[in-house]
């Protein structure tokens, strides 16, 4: 098995997807000839041809709704949003198209499309590269979101978007890109949507995150483990529309303890989406007042400050104290 | 020797190419004097010394390609100025002696990178939820912890089962309930209507204690003579039917109303058996006349039936005399109710290794307990106790 960058793992999924469905095709900007800034597409129009690896023109509406159309007429588009905050131009076409066409039809037409957006910030990038806006599209009926934090799930989980039937925001952590590495087969075989990933047991406390955030989280736990002999539950969400709460209730059925951690903007976030559900399923099975550890309710800083901004490690392990001992 | 590599020129390119030198090795430049101009895919740029000092050594020649933090310019060491100190925090200084990287796009940025493995183990997992013992709102929590109670001890009232403020206050602190924190357990009182044999139970023993004068005697049979493995049981209704033969007083029916005593010539033994619907009292037929093996036999069949459920009603009706073997759970003695229109019940307790005192000392002796009741309205204190005399004896014999 190769060792592969989560970046690499996109590339690879990407092709694997080219080559076994014709219907695949790659559009985007700079994703062609340049092979996309974050080199997530490198390659592949040599590989493919510019007929199923198409550089587009600097406008996203146009591409989200170039894919919803295609995928409308029975191809699988997967559409690359070249940063984070170039994705709003695409929500009027997300949410008047792509998430309710199969009703506006009454099921005559899916939209069996992706959308790949780049996600978060700590890469010193513009504050616009910056975003974590996944609540956004969690909020949209009839859209999945899926975010991976590996390698592994990325290339498991963008392969089972391709394969999805309807519309899936997938968003790729930048941080994560390139921070690691690990052992991918690259066998088409995709993981199941909708499924949470238990990547640490535990059973004093669950903390639940999603994205790059699970890089400090898993950090934040093993410290834990090892210093004060705290044995913490690390549950990746995987996909973030819809969430997986049979997992989270079962875990924290047992821990009794919640803290979720989650880069994007503390109000509105996703993490208030979970509390709300936990705490209206699992109240009386909670020892302690659900905690977030969230990104502040401003725009990204610029990276002087960014180090700030960003949930750290030992944020994450204050708010596990802080449920630890109500 | 300081080495000044090409820092990012800040629009997240990763390379550029040489133009043209502005120094030459041996010049002595100043900060931000232009060292040289270097084409990028954007524009073509002069890049500025970082430090002043004299160099040493230029790398690349014009129309070279370098890539972004690879080294640009040797300047001579320590002898030279120092840096100033408005570069001495240059972030591309840092980047001392990094080996070009590998492309990583054209990001405005910092990308971390590493060649760092991770093993990860991801686990779906769908299970159902137990649920935790208590439950509890975290508040109502904090307040026990705050009263130094165990919530586990304390009687839960809420409508989901949980635990309220109003329970840990009614509760005293620091006072274990009796029972073990079950939530339907400890829910408030539950009145059931007594159905089935509990329900003849509860009449019949309403019209023993208003119609009978029961009186109870209590006494031991000694087993100490016993030879070898003997059947109780078995034995006990061999001497049952002696002591009946006996004394016929109390194997008898007495009608109050008439105050008619009949007297039975055969003994129809009532077994009281205890079973999770309640008591039922099987009949053994004329057992007085059956031998020990036959005994045993029919105790086997009516045990069997009885715990099955499969009883006929004619196999329950109309005793003469009634044993309760009792012991085989716990209970020494006992005073055993007479269902009428009986007149007599024989309890057995706890079959026991008792001290007693012997001729010359004291000694252990294996001994019955033996509880017997009877209606004093027809049968006299002398009938009782003669035939609890013969039933000990009987049961005192050897085989």
């Amino acid at each position: 098995m190769a060792k592969v960058t989560l970046v690499e793992a996109v590339n690879l999924a990407l092709a694997r997807a080219l080559a076994d469905d014709p219907r695949v095709v790659l559009l985007g900007e700079d994703i062609g000839v340049n092979g996309g800034v974050f080199r997530a597409t490198v390659g592949l129009q040599e590989r493919f041809g510019p007929n199923r690896v198409l550089d587009t023109p600097l406008a996203e509406s146009m591409i989200a709704g170039l894919a919803i159309g295609m995928a409308a007429m029975g191809m699988r588009p997967v559409a690359e949003i070249q940063f984070s905050g170039f994705i709003y131009p695409t929500i009027d076409q997300m949410i008047n198209h792509a998430g309710r066409l199969r009703t506006r039809t009454r099921g005559r037409l899916s939209v069996p499309m992706v959308l790949r957006a780049p996600s978060g910030a700590g890469i010193h990038a513009p504050e616009h590269h910056s975003e974590s806006n996944e609540s956004l599209f969690a909020h949209m009926p009839g859209i999945r979101v899926v975010m991976p934090s590996s390698p592994t799930r990325a290339y498991g989980l963008l392969l089972a978007a391709i394969q999805d039937p309807d519309p899936v925001v997938f968003f790729e952590p930048t941080r994560l890109y390139r921070l690691n590495k690990q052992e991918v087969e690259d066998d088409g075989q995709p993981l199941p949507l909708d499924t949470c990933f238990v990547l640490r047991e535990g059973h004093d406390l669950t903390f639940v995150s999603w994205g790059a955030m699970l890089h400090e989280t898993l950090e934040a736990a093993r410290l834990l483990a090892e210093t004060e002999q705290v044995s913490a539950e690390v549950i990746d969400l995987g996909t973030l529309s819809p969430i997986d709460y049979e997992t989270i209730l079962e875990s924290v059925g047992r821990t009794g303890r919640l803290v979720i951690v989650h880069e994007a903007p503390r109000t509105a976030g996703l993490g208030a989406e979970i509390a709300a559900e936990v705490a209206e399923r699992a109240l009386y099975e909670l020892e302690a007042p659900i905690v977030r550890v969230t990104g502040y309710d401003v725009v990204t800083p610029f990276f002087k400050l960014e180090h700030d901004f960003m949930p750290s490690v030992d944020r994450i392990r204050r708010a596990a104290h802080q449920v630890l001992e109500p | 020797m300081k080495t000044f590599h090409l820092p990012d020129l800040g629009e997240g390119l990763t390379e550029a190419e040489i133009v043209e030198w502005h120094v030459q090795v041996g010049d002595t430049v100043t900060t931000d004097q232009p060292l040289v101009a270097m084409e990028t895919a954007k524009a073509v740029v002069d890049v500025p010394a970082p430090w002043s000092g004299r160099i040493s050594a230029l790398h690349g020649k014009p129309g070279d390609i370098i890539p972004t933090h690879a080294p640009l310019v040797d300047f001579e060491g320590p002898g030279g100025e120092q840096p100033s100190p408005t570069t001495t925090t240059h972030p591309t200084a840092k980047a001392v002696s990094a080996p070009p990287r590998e492309d990583q796009g054209s990001v405005v940025g910092h990308m971390p990178a590493a060649e760092s493995v991770v093993a990860e183990q991801a686990i779906i997992r769908k299970r159902p939820a137990e649920k935790r013992t208590v439950k509890a709102l975290p508040k109502v929590r904090r307040r026990a912890r705050e009263l130094g109670i165990d919530l586990r001890r304390v009687a839960a009232s809420g409508r989901h089962g949980e635990t309220t403020l109003a329970d840990l206050e009614a509760h005293p602190a620091g006072t274990p309930t009796a029972a073990p924190r079950a939530p339907s357990a400890n829910r408030a009182s539950q009145t059931e209507t007594l159905r089935g044999t509990r329900r003849i139970m509860a009449q019949t023993m309403s019209l023993a204690r208003d119609q009978v004068a029961a009186t109870t005697l209590f006494d031991d049979a000694d087993l100490e003579a016993w030879q070898g493995r003997q059947d109780i049981t078995v034995r006990v209704i061999r001497a049952l039917a002696k002591a009946c033969t006996a004394q016929p007083a109390l194997n008898a029916w007495f009608n109050g109303e008439t105050l008619e005593h009949t007297l039975h010539g055969h003994l129809d033994l009532g077994l009281a058996v205890d079973t999770p619907d309640g008591l039922i009292v099987p009949v053994l037929r004329d057992i007085g006349r059956a031998a020990p093996g036959e005994i045993r036999q029919e105790l086997e069949r009516v045990k069997k039936k009885t715990q099955a459920r499969a009883l006929e009603p004619g196999e329950m009706t109309h005793p003469t005399f009634t044993l309760s073997n009792f012991g085989m759970i716990a209970g020494r003695y006992a005073t055993p109710v007479i269902v009428p229109p009986m007149v007599a019940i024989l309890g057995v307790g706890r079959l026991c290794h008792d001290v007693v005192a012997v001729m010359g000392g004291i000694a252990t002796h294996r001994r019955l307990p033996l509880s017997l009741t009877f209606d004093h309205r027809c049968v006299t204190g002398g009938d009782a106790c003669r035939f609890l005399r013969t039933l000990i004896d009987d049961l005192a014999e050897p085989s």
